[in-house]
């Protein structure tokens, strides 16, 4: 081997890739304590509160971001300057505990399980997600404990169609206190989150939370996929097209693999052909291209494809799709107000 | 900092950095010619005729799997025993032989750019992918230099609509030969290659290909997303459904969008969503969630979805859907015999 010079190149990949380790484990090193643990300037507690499968799922999201110890970039506007390093998760019984140890275990980042000790784990907490069932939320959240260790703290509710208005009366009955008021932002991820696949919809209140604060929640939410902020009152919008426009898809994917296996192709291929055929389009829309466009430039003049797209005209699918998202809006308000029967055929 | 002690899972994790970077560069080496440089027992050599868009994308995907470093993997079955190692891409302009070295070039694993040097290409290669355009066909293939150059190799077509049968009839017009026939494997990516979300359908001749050829030609083109293989009377419906599906779903996905707008969401946030809520639903089924179990599963008795559900199924939703997949498989067959207006209104 004396004769063979390896090409420039190669030693330069391998130089290069020992100092990204080299200078990884600078920035460990540090972000390490010193001798007083407790002086963890660097990162925030966050404390899940009724840690379930959504709150599992998020804490996954964000401990494979930690794990994966990239080099936090300061001069990125979407990361924030201080990221949560120490986590909590609360829960009740002996059997959730377990389920969040096994779900957690494995990454690098260490999860603290608490039973039955919300108020410590709030007051250490600096940000705190509230995922509890929405009936036990007046006996968590309206006791003066809680209050005052919700102090001046950011709360983040992925309370199922609970609006941030029905937290913050259970939380303060007598009104917002002037000064230490908590934050409360309320965030509705979708199914997909168990994937990291979710379309996150954050809600923010009136007066509008803190930059920074807004910029967390937002990081915390893209460890599980894609987030958008809205006002309040589109809440029912985004409920009927990212809560339930997962079961309107899922119609979708069915009955183009229905068209497929009565053509003769295998049922195993023709879920898989759909949904990859689905996720495709999906990533090009995403990439920036709209969904029209994207579109035209698929169906060549004469094709088998225009000969589809004039059967969807035909049927109707704009129509019945777009009416599906206007009336389950319509329904998700409704029972926002307590309706009764709101999908019945008397209205 | 001499009494700070780093603790062991930073060390490992530094330690395995290294030890990363060097297996790569042993690897590196270990590819290395010798002094002979055509000693490349290692890998093999693709060729790509008439390298499109198409061809770039897939050259694309192949470069970023081989530049991971990733390829003593045997453990993976799906993985070929020999992985192509040099490339060629054969174009006619300057035009094109400028943009695939925009394209590539910033790739570690070289392309070697070739112009009107289709033979020569091919002779050196071991598997040639044709990309070409279709009326070019006969002009490329029907000639006795091509004939010779593609003995005993693995050609694979991506000319859209062209059955492997037609192929075939161009290269070996007085009937395949018994010996030295090249393979000849169809595949048909769509749309979404470009972001390597493509769902790709093989088709086999009869009888069928080698295993390993097969094999091989699975791998090429997982690097741009899944694969199918399905026998050849079933590319019409694979065509209607994965060629023509994504237009159907960017239909579905702007309706989903209109709905959201119509409801007040703002448009430049209802496009994204309508796609990452598409997108979520179409990675649950590809995790095996069949998507009437996902359906059903998020869809809460009395609540928002179940109500744009039964409007998705008073609009006839999937019948619609599946008839377009029909009838573009229709006419997909008839085009295939040279049909006329085969989109016209009496049939």
């Amino acid at each position: 081997m004396a004769r063979d010079l390896a090409p420039d190149w190669i030693l330069q990949g391998a130089l290069a890739e020992q100092d990204k380790s080299a200078q990884w484990f600078k920035q460990k090193l540090a972000n390490m304590t010193t001798e007083n643990s407790a002086d963890r300037a660097k990162g925030l507690a966050l404390t899940v509160i009724g840690c379930g499968t959504l709150g599992t799922a998020i804490l996954g999201g964000i401990f494979e971001f930690l794990d994966a110890g990239k080099t936090v970039d300061k001069t990125d506007d979407d990361t924030p300057a201080r990221l949560p390093t120490i986590f909590n998760a609360c829960v009740r019984s002996d059997s959730s505990a377990a389920r969040i140890r096994k779900e957690l275990g494995n990454y690098k980042t260490p999860i603290n399980v608490r039973q039955n000790d919300n108020v410590a784990a709030t007051k250490e907490a600096d940000v705190i997600i509230l995922g509890c069932k929405p009936y036990a939320t007046a006996s968590i959240l309206g006791n003066d404990d809680m209050r005052n260790a919700l102090q001046g703290k950011l709360l983040i509710s992925i309370l199922a169609g609970v609006p941030e208005t029905q937290i913050s009366l259970i939380l303060y009955p007598s009104g917002i206190p002037k000064e230490g008021a908590c934050t409360i932002i309320r965030a509705m991820p979708n199914t997909a989150a168990s994937i990291r696949e979710s379309m996150t919809v954050l809600s923010t209140p009136t007066p509008a939370p803190p930059a920074d604060q807004l910029t967390l929640t937002t990081w915390i939410f893209s460890r599980i996929g894609r987030v958008s902020t809205l006002a309040p009152n589109l809440m029912d919008a985004a409920t009927a097209l990212c809560g339930s426009g997962p079961a309107f898809t899922a119609v979708f994917i069915e009955s183009l693999a229905l068209g497929a296996i009565a053509m003769g192709i295998p049922k195993e291929s023709a879920y898989e052909m759909a949904a990859q055929t689905v996720r495709g389009m999906s990533g090009l829309v995403l990439g920036g291209e709209h969904p029209a466009l994207a579109r035209d430039r698929v169906s060549s003049p004469g094709g088998c494809t225009v000969g589809g797209l004039v059967v969807l005209e035909e049927g109707g699918l704009r129509g019945t799709v777009s009416r599906a998202v206007r009336e389950a809006t319509v329904v998700a308000s409704q029972l926002g107000e307590g309706g009764k029967n709101v999908n019945g055929t008397r209205r």
